[in-house]
């Protein structure tokens, strides 16, 4: 059964169409990997379903509601999360308190005290605990990233919008963050990931699209569609896949 | 016991000692200027607070106290010494105006789609230049000819002049306080945190952003004509350039950021130490000086103690009881001053000193342990003291 | 409605608009290109004026003559002031605190020296203030002419300086990324100084003008507050243009209020169009916004 249904979701900067009538769905459960050159509108998509930005058209259909005519704490309430590509934690806090507010808003409605249990048990699942009570600006890169995905899933969220969540990490750390997607994964999670490297993406996702100048131009099983025509052009003519392996 | 109930408690100790003070000056037969000089500390201690509900809390640099504040003076003008309303009928009807008004500057300020925080400040600068020149364009408000309250009853059971006021005074900053306390440890407190680290990301986590602000606004625009509503009294003789001014802006600005506007206490012991300080320099004939030291202490301050006096405090609590009331011993057993409020400046004066030294510089000078306060266990949720604090 | 007293009203509102751009072009350079909303600007504005009358004063120094001394010397201190908030590192909030002590400081120096007693320049060490020319049958008084003049060859070289000089590009440069502008060989620092010292420059001189034909007191900052305001923002940050046109329709609209609602209601006026703008053009008016 479809968890999310775009038709024709379309967005404009200026004179630059970066969404250009996207359709597409995302089945409940699967990991779905959204994948394109630069400038395809992978992030632009997010940030439309997330209510970052406000869609010129289209809509987004999840369960009743459509997210495209959404406020962006309306969507959180619907179950939707989201991490950002570039970190970006509430620096006046700590790390758990990070988690905390989250847990208090998000999917449900909780108080302050049931917030900082839900926090321990979310610093624990990404394996902050030792860090929970630092400021955020001693953690490192990793660590912030870690913590996106700990505050998304505090949000108590059915869907989960993950943009570039392995971009800037080493190997190593790639190695662990695709073991915590899996872990996140095992828990009935929804999965949408936005992802440069195709080969991390391929073996992760249970589908697979791609999108080109704010087009989706194939859609399917992840090696079939990568070995698609259409797409090998289009990344040829962008950026070479792969370029920085994994 | 939780922190919250300790915190309470505290709350009702220092409500009732503090309403116990006009009867013991009476018994004592001490100076009616103590009551005076406290009754005037509590109203910056309100003012500064729910300036910080807005401003500290949720990030939004308001300049508009002035404004709110002003709706206080006028509102109780008109109704009590106009119209002749029973003054603690009007006075509920200035906070509410006061809130009002601060929710229609919300309604349409925060519902565009790009308001920066520095055009919001300067759209609150404006409301008060606005309000200016309505209220002197305006007969039925002042008309240029200024409202006098002298004269105005007020019930018999709130004691004389100074006593009414000390008690009115008292109760509207403890409500104030506590209000800005009970934000603090509340969802809507770290809703408004979060808006001000990042309002995008809060809003995305699913903080009702637009909700929280309105609130927050129309809590410090409520309290800031409540509080200017019982001033009116206090200034007399009201008039435009008197009321809508930017000392009030100024002064409240520069008590939370002394005091930290992190906290719920910070804008609670800025003000105290401001207005010990500018009061004592202006009795002292120094009111240019004052203006001097105030501007300077303002820079430092930005520049040196960016979390605020009061965790300073709190981070140094050993060092700053020890000298605080070290100095209060020493000042008033040698009676060295006139007047305890000479003895209580010098020793916040003496104290500030300590609180300057910078962090790195004072755990050198200090052994570890003093820096962390044993017997006081972290809150429920720690204060979003962030990196400054440590 | 008298047409004669409009027009009057229109062409003294013009010509004050010069005066308003030449009290604002200075914080608005700092704001737009520097990033720092320097509250100091009013009180450089005051000491300028202050200065003048002294000068002109104590020496019988011709007031026009004020400008070539007041320029370098404002010149120095906006540098130095740089200086200071390069040190220290400040962003855009904490600039808005720090520039308030020093107006406040400032201020109550002004008031130190010269009191709060009203000062004005005597006639026989100041023939201009009195003087007017008629054009038309409509009195232009000369050091509102002389200011509108001085505005618009400010507005129209600090224009022409930043789009077509070296100075001018590595502003530009700074503006939108200092790190590489750095890689380019260009000292942000250096710039930002020169910048500063400009800025500053130009509000010392504004008050020159306003000395020569104002009353002068150390609260008058207060009433600038608004009208400045409104030409920055109105104008668009950083844009020497519009802060002349800014200028301009903030002088005739307050000059057309006051004939039409009376005096008092000029600053109304005047602040309901600045709402106004920040609601619906927050570029302003002369920008387009960027969506």
């Amino acid at each position: 059964m479809s968890l999310l249904v775009c038709k024709s979701v379309s967005k404009r900067f200026g004179g630059i169409r970066a969404l250009n009538g996207v359709s597409t769905s995302i089945e409940e459960h699967e990991i779905l990997g959204l994948v394109g050159p630069n400038g395809s509108g992978k992030s632009t998509l997010i940030n439309v379903l997330s209510g970052l930005y406000t869609a010129d058209d289209g809509e987004a259909q999840f369960g009743d509601l459509d997210l495209l005519r959404l406020a962006p704490e309306k969507i959180a309430a619907a179950g939707v999360a989201r991490t950002f590509q570039i970190p970006r934690p509430f620096d006046t806090m700590t790390v758990r308190e990070n988690v905390s507010v989250s847990y208090m808003f998000g999917h449900r409605r909780h108080s302050l005290e049931a917030a900082r249990d839900a926090a321990s048990e979310w610093l624990a699942f990404t394996g902050l605990e030792a860090a929970a009570d630092s400021p955020v600006d001693q953690l490192t890169l990793h660590q912030l990233k870690f913590l996106e995905l700990a505050r998304a899933l505090a949000t108590d969220p059915t869907l989960l919008l993950l943009d570039e969540v392995l971009a800037g990490l080493n190997p190593t750390e790639i190695e662990q963050s695709i073991e915590m997607i899996r872990k996140i994964h095992e828990r009935g999670i929804t999965l949408v990931i936005v992802e440069h490297l195709l080969r991390v993406v391929t073996s992760l996702s249970d589908r697979i699209v791609v999108l080109d100048q704010g087009s989706v131009i194939a859609a399917g099983d992840p090696t079939e569609v990568m070995a698609d025509p259409a797409v090998v052009a289009a990344y040829l003519g962008g950026r070479a896949p792969d370029a920085r392996g994994a | 016991m939780t922190t919250r109930n300790k915190t309470l408690i505290g709350f009702a100790i220092a409500a009732v000692v503090l309403g116990l003070v006009p009867n013991v000056v009476d018994v004592l037969n001490a100076p009616g200027f103590y009551l005076t000089f406290m009754f005037t500390m509590f109203f910056w201690i309100s003012q500064a607070s729910s300036w910080n509900i807005l401003t500290g809390y949720s990030g939004y640099f308001s300049f508009g106290q002035g404004a709110w504040f002003g709706i206080g003076v006028y509102t109780t003008g008109i109704l009590a010494a106009k119209n002749g309303w029973p003054f603690l009928v009007a006075l509920p009807v200035a906070g509410l105006v006061g809130g009002a008004a601060g929710l229609l500057l919300g309604l349409v300020v925060f519902r565009l789609r790009r308001l920066s925080g520095e055009i919001f400040a300067l759209t609150t600068l404006a409301v008060s230049f606005v309000l200016a020149s309505v209220a002197r364009l305006t007969s039925l408000i002042d008309g240029g000819r200024g409202i006098f309250m002298t004269g105005t009853p007020l019930p018999e059971f709130l004691g004389d002049f100074r006593t009414s006021m000390y008690r009115m005074t008292l109760v509207i900053a403890l409500l104030t306080v506590l209000t800005a306390y009970l934000i603090f440890e509340s969802r809507l407190g770290w809703g408004l945190f979060s808006i001000r680290d990042d309002e995008q990301v809060a809003r995305g986590l699913g903080v009702p952003t637009f909700r929280y602000k309105m609130i927050a606004l129309g809590t410090n625009a409520f309290f800031g004509a409540l509080m200017g509503g019982v001033w009116a009294l206090q200034i007399g003789f009201i008039t435009v350039e008197d009321v809508f001014n930017i000392r009030v802006p100024l002064l409240v600005i520069l008590m939370a950021v002394l005091g930290g506007m992190r906290h719920w206490m910070g804008p609670v012991v800025g003000a105290a130490i401001i207005y010990t300080l500018t009061d004592r320099l202006n009795s002292a004939g120094l009111a240019d000086l004052n203006q001097v030291i105030i501007g300077a202490l303002l820079i430092v301050l930005v520049l040196g103690v960016r979390e605020g006096i009061y965790l300073r405090i709190r981070a140094r609590w050993v060092a700053s009881a020890v000298i605080f009331f070290g100095a209060m011993a020493v000042l008033t057993v040698f009676d060295v001053t006139s007047s305890l409020i000479w003895d209580f400046s010098y020793a916040l004066l003496i104290t500030m000193v300590m609180l300057l030294i910078p962090t790195p510089l004072w755990e050198r000078l200090t052994p570890r342990r003093i820096a962390e306060p044993p017997g006081d266990p972290p809150p429920e949720l720690p204060v979003p003291s962030g990196k400054a604090s440590t | 409605m008298d047409v004669d007293l409009l027009a009057q009203a229109v062409v003294s509102g013009v010509l004050i608009g010069g005066l308003y751009a030449m009290m604002s072009i200075g914080l608005s350079l700092s704001w737009g290109a520097l990033k720092i909303i320097n509250l100091a600007h009013f009180t450089f504005i005051l000491i300028g004026a202050y200065l003048t009358y002294q000068l002109t004063t104590s020496f019988g120094i011709d007031p026009f003559l004020m400008i070539v001394i007041v320029f370098p010397l404002f010149f120095v201190a906006g540098a130095l002031l740089q200086l200071f908030f390069e040190w220290a590192k400040v962003d855009e909030f904490r600039s808005l605190l720090i520039s308030f002590g020093l107006f406040i400081i400032f201020t109550s120096l002004v008031r130190t020296v010269w009191t709060a007693d009203f000062r004005r320049i005597s006639s026989e060490d100041n023939p201009y203030a009195s003087a007017s020319i008629f054009v038309f049958g409509v009195a232009l008084q000369v050091p509102l002419i002389a200011a509108f003049i001085a505005a618009v060859v400010i507005a129209v070289g600090t224009s022409l300086a930043l789009s077509r000089t070296h100075f001018g590009r590595a502003v530009r440069a700074v503006v939108q990324d200092a790190e590489m502008a750095r890689a380019f060989g260009i000292d942000p620092r250096r710039v930002a100084v020169i910048l500063s010292g400009l800025a500053t420059a130009y509000s010392g001189l504004a008050g020159v003008f306003i000395a020569m034909f104002q009353v002068l007191s150390p609260t008058m900052t207060f009433a600038w507050f608004g009208i400045v305001f409104s030409v920055v923002i109105l104008g668009g940050l950083g844009s020497p243009y519009g802060a002349l046109g800014a200028g301009i329709i903030v002088g005739v609209v307050g000059g057309v209020a006051t004939v039409v609602w009376g005096p008092l209601s000029a600053p109304l006026v005047t602040f309901l169009l600045l709402i106004a703008a920040l609601l619906f053009r927050p570029a302003g008016l002369f920008r387009r916004s960027t969506a």
